[in-house]
């Protein structure tokens, strides 16, 4: 924290008449900032863009995990290797596998599509609100204050696969605590999982609950950004509260929720474990989301790698195509990124 | 009254008065909150912890179950209690090791991922270098493609550099997680920093490295905290990688370690909330020192000067 | 002084090796092999072990020391992999060639898929296939892909009727069910008699395959490559299982987390009897209000009108191809001596599993285990699946059918069709509708 009161006073005055020449100053400049990036640069293009590149070619062919060698060779244990060529050998198929996915040939894209739009829209949009919500209220000076943080974000401290259980017991038709608690109230018990709509809330309420820390964890140390000077000076003028959230508080948060809200939901769109562990597509699949869908499709027995691949570049088109929207529809209010 | 010890002494030297200023105005805040609004806020919070810790007060309450009591046709909070569920899991599994193997991992990453992504978002954020903008691009791209797709290409790269069943795949892996995020987030907050306090240290002879690592970074702690749990949780409870590149169980992780009591056929939920409750307290004890970090409110004090 | 002490250490591991090959001629002289002596194989192998890792686990570890009495020089290495990962885990280590285990318990279903894939040694011709005679052919019909035998029965298990007697006789039921309209009549007295419900049918598709074997189906025909799973006759079977939920003879089953639910309503005596596996039995005995072993009753699955069966399911040993030739011999001697008479007889004594050899029904071990002697009626009934490579994707849409048929009210014929359609796009495309 020394560093602090080291700071050079922002009144230093300026004017050191030795300033290196334009160019020489730019090209420091991008000397450092490319040095800065160039590790996660490294490490991205190795690990993630060389397979989404071979992910984009595979999509074009027919390959699987049994055609994907030349030829299968067999080990006999006495010693000695046969090798057989493969009869059928991957190949290339152009748009075959864009044609059988989006024709419901293999699998059901369209449903799949429309919940994950649902499940994404309705968690984004809960987790944001509730998130703000929260956050703006333990902003506030009050007793307990730290208290209330602490158990708020508790729910992401425990690995997601023990909530997504736990949720799921909370939900089991027969013993869980949601059934119980609804009878005591004198309604019937819900079969949760034997429709559509109840089924996806069920995931959707993990979700949520899952979700929400996070995006108050990430609002609160936004709202630290905003100069507290503005608050005053609005009080003095005599802003009301929600005229002082309003007009300063969802303002100064626009950097950090433009990037919550643009990343919470390409991850809502891609979230595995919660559709897989909570609901089991069930029923009968139709609570699947493509991300889930595409995993049962491609990866269950032989493992179809084209096929897993094609559902990988849909997904990534679509979530581009909404990051354009976005990025324009933030760009009439003024430039971000 | 906890918000005040929780602004770190040092600040008070250089943003003295704004602080003070900023107190009065809070202490005035909570003396006009009408006993109404302090009811509907407190009331409010307290509903909204209650179903926070509802799920994990399941979690907690079934670890003090023997096992046949978890799963029951009568909902009971108590049944049997026993802490044998604690002792089976710290004794006679591996799980202090996979304790010491998470606090390694989430660590590294951590650390890394912070340093990285600070770098990245501070050049991002403050020089108009070529490549700026597809950048930020990139680290989106790098979110969209699902996992699962991603897995098995990963470990062959895993395998050709050797690092199968090490921590390092995974603390590699983890980064490309959470580093695009970090990155984003913590340009987004630099950008709130004006830039006329790195004019001012640049004047003063230092480098832009300087400037960044000794002026700007101090500044922007509470997003330093934000990415901080990110980064930290990301690697505590991921379950998919961990799955992929671990095949001994002394290299095990602890959220893929849990996994070990839930197989398919007979599910040990006894010694999963157990494991879980003790996978959350350090966690939850990270939480409830960092969070005063979360608010230093001294960026407001400190740039205004 | 850096050069002596480096002469020191090579002496030293000289007189190292001269002592241990002195211990390894004594056990010779003990040991009564006369072909290879077991203390000469020096090996490290690893072995990923899918079974329960509590109940289970320990006893194969038990095993793996007894092993080591007779090969001291091999070493073990010992990994649970839960269940459900490790078909996928071996596979994307295999395909990398790069960290897949020597040795493998796999599900019987994968052995095909892993042998078309290049994964695993071929067995024939060596020792372990030496008295193939004596293992179950059913078992055994799971390693064999191609004409060649690719692993070694570890143990064998298929659907049982599984009940509690204490229940049934409060009902006034003498005897288990032995056809479904038993099983229903049953069930109906069951639920009127006491407190409990009759049976639980659990909509899942492997649970689903005892009706439809029941009535003469199957899933595909592989003699003829044809798709079998619309035919009339498993249309007929859903509708059995169909009718004893509409009829209130059955629960209505979840249509999430159906087997837990299923398992604690059985084992906290809420419901008088299931169709499940020997795998249960352990935790059946281990509930405290069930009233252990005595109290549990195991049965064949009841019979259709064609006849009797349950899918036979199980587990192998298998070699990974990846691992180099000369570990080997070492790997032999450890699945033989695994999947030996004695070794499946301690197993079974242990944890009730049920040996693949002949020969080891004869030991006393077996032939006094309860569960055993109960079980081995019910898996001489069971019904092989088709093991070809792609059996894995077989029970993805039947399960989907299951929840449609059995708790969405869906036609049993319309649902079945869906999955033929299934089948055919994404199974079997060779195959003929």
């Amino acid at each position: 924290m020394t560093t602090v009161t080291a700071d050079p006073a922002p009144s230093t005055p300026p004017g050191r008449s030795a300033r290196p020449s334009r160019l020489r100053r730019s090209w420091d400049k991008h000397w450092y900032a490319w040095a800065m990036v160039l590790p996660v640069v490294i490490v991205l293009a190795v690990l993630i863009f060389y397979p989404l590149f071979r992910g984009i070619w595979l999509s074009f062919t027919s390959l699987t995990e049994a055609n994907q060698a030349a030829e299968i060779c067999t080990r006999s244990i006495t010693g000695g290797e046969v090798c057989a060529d493969n009869p059928n050998k991957w190949e290339f198929v152009g748009l075959d596998n864009y044609v059988r996915v989006l024709t419901g040939e293999v699998g059901d894209f369209w449903q799949w599509t429309g919940t994950t739009l649902i499940w994404t829209f309705v968690c984004v949009a809960f987790h944001f609100g509730l998130g703000l919500g929260l956050a703006t209220m333990i902003n506030r000076p009050m007793r307990f204050r730290s208290l209330y943080r602490v158990l708020l974000i508790l729910p992401w401290a425990v690995p997601a696969f023990v909530s997504a259980f736990a949720w799921k017991f909370i939900f089991n038709e027969r013993f869980g605590l949601a059934n119980a608690l609804l009878t005591a109230v004198g309604i019937d018990p819900v079969s949760w999982f034997s429709d559509r709509w109840t089924a996806l809330l069920t995931a959707i309420v993990t979700n949520i609950w899952l979700g929400v820390p996070f995006m108050m964890v990430a609002l609160l140390g936004g709202m630290q950004t905003i100069p507290g000077e503005l608050y005053e000076a609005a009080e003095i003028d005599g802003a009301s509260a929600w005229q002082r959230f309003k007009n300063i508080t969802l303002p100064g948060l626009r950097p950090v929720s433009m990037t919550v809200v643009l990343l919470g939901t390409i991850w809502t769109f891609n979230m595995f474990p919660i559709i897989f562990l909570v609901t089991e597509g069930q029923p009968a699949g139709q609570s699947e989301i493509l991300v889930t869908g595409a995993y049962r499709a491609a990866f269950e027995g032989i493992r179809n790698y084209s096929l897993a691949s094609t559902y990988g570049v849909l997904i990534l088109s679509i979530l581009l195509v909404f990051s354009v929207f976005y990025r324009r529809a933030l760009r009439k209010q003024g430039e971000v990124w | 009254m906890t918000e005040k010890t929780a602004t770190p002494p040092t600040v008070t030297a250089v943003a003295g008065p704004a602080l003070a200023k900023t107190r009065a105005v809070r202490r005035t805040g909570r003396s006009r909150r009408s006993p109404a609004m302090s009811v509907l806020l407190h009331g409010t919070l307290i509903l909204a912890s209650l179903i926070a810790i509802g799920p994990i007060a399941w979690v907690l309450l079934s670890s003090l179950k023997p096992g046949y009591a978890i799963q029951s046709s009568e909902l009971t909070l108590f049944r049997d209690t026993t802490l044998a569920n604690y002792s089976y899991v710290l004794t006679e599994t591996n799980f202090p090791r996979w304790f010491l193997n998470s606090v390694i991992v989430a660590a590294f990453t951590m650390s890394i991922g912070i340093f990285l992504s600070a770098t990245t978002g501070y050049a991002v954020s403050r020089f108009n270098f070529p490549g700026r903008r597809p950048l930020m691009m990139v680290f989106l791209v790098t979110q969209m493609f699902p996992v699962a797709i991603l897995i098995v290409p990963i470990y062959t790269i895993m395998a050709r550099l050797g690092l199968i069943n090490t921590m390092p795949a995974l603390i590699i892996a983890y980064l490309t997680i959470a580093v695009p995020f970090c990155a984003w987030m913590l340009k987004g907050y630099f950008d709130s920093i004006p830039t006329s306090l790195d004019e001012a240290a640049a004047l003063d002879g230092c480098g832009p490295f300087a400037t960044f690592w000794r002026v700007v970074l101090p500044l922007a702690r509470p997003a330093v905290a934000v990415t901080a749990f990110y980064t930290f949780l990301t690697a505590w409870g991921e379950v998919a990688y961990a799955s992929a590149f671990i095949q001994t169980d002394n290299k095990f992780t602890l959220a893929y370690g849990l996994q070990q009591f839930v197989p398919q056929f007979n599910p040990q939920w006894e010694y999963l909330t157990a494991a879980a409750v003790l996978v959350t307290i350090p966690a939850g004890l990270v939480f409830f020192f960092a969070q005063k970090h979360l608010v230093s409110g001294l960026t407001a004090g400190g740039t205004k000067g | 002084m850096r050069r002596t002490a480096k002469g020191i250490a090579v002496l030293a591991s000289a007189t190292l090796a001269l002592s241990v090959a002195a211990c390894g001629g004594e056990d010779k002289a003990a040991n009564e092999q006369p072909t290879v002596d077991p203390a000469s194989l020096t090996a490290e192998l690893t072995w990923w072990d899918t079974s329960d890792p509590k109940n289970e686990g320990p006893a194969f570890q038990e095993l793996i020391a007894k092993f080591n009495q007779t090969y001291p020089n091999v070493k073990i290495n010992y990994q649970s992999v839960p269940f459900g990962e490790a078909q996928n885990k071996f596979k994307t280590a295999a395909q990398a060639k790069s960290g897949a285990p020597d040795i493998l318990r796999a599900e019987v279903a994968w052995v095909p898929e892993f042998a078309s894939l290049g994964y695993l040694y071929a067995l024939d011709g060596s020792e372990l296939l030496a008295d193939e005679a004596d293992f179950l052919e059913t078992p055994l019909a799971s390693n064999k892909y191609d004409g060649k035998t690719y692993g070694v029965p570890q143990v064998t298990d298929s659907l049982a009727l599984m009940y509690n007697k204490e229940l049934l006789s409060q009902a006034g039921i003498s005897e288990a069910p032995k056809t479904w309209a038993e099983l229903k009549t049953a069930s109906q007295a069951i639920k009127e008699k006491t407190d409990a419900e009759g049976v639980y049918v659990n909509p899942a598709g492997y649970f689903l395959l005892p009706f439809m074997y029941g009535e003469g189906g199957d899933l595909v025909d592989t003699a003829n490559k044809k798709i079998v799973i619309n035919s009339e006759q498993n249309a007929a079977g859903l509708a059995i299982a169909k009718d004893l939920i509409d009829s209130g003879a059955a629960v209505k089953p979840s249509a999430n987390d159906s087997y837990g639910t299923m398992m604690t309503l059985f084992k906290e005596k809420k419901v008088a009897m299931i169709i499940n596996g020997p795998w249960e039995v352990n935790n059946v005995q281990q509930a405290p209000d069930f009233g252990g072993l005595e109290n549990l009753g195991v049965a064949p699955v009841p019979a259709g009108s064609a006849k009797a069966g349950g899918p036979v399911g199980g587990h192998n040993y298998v070699i990974w191809s990846g691992m180099p030739q000369e570990k080997v011999d070492a790997a032999v001697a450890f699945v033989k001596f695994m999947s030996s008479a004695e070794s499946q007889a301690f197993l079974s004594e242990k944890l009730g599993l049920l040996p693949t050899r002949t020969s080891a029904y004869q030991l006393d071990a077996v032939k006094n285990n309860a569960t055993v002697a109960a079980f081995q009626p019910v898996v001489e009934a069971g019904v092989g699946r088709p093991w070809i490579p792609e059996a894995g994707q077989f029970f993805g849409p039947l399960d989907q059918m299951a929840t449609e048929v059995l708790i969405q009210n869906k036609d049993p014929k319309a649902a079945l069709d869906t999955v033929a359609d299934k089948y055919k796009a994404e199974v079997v495309p060779a195959y003929e509708k």
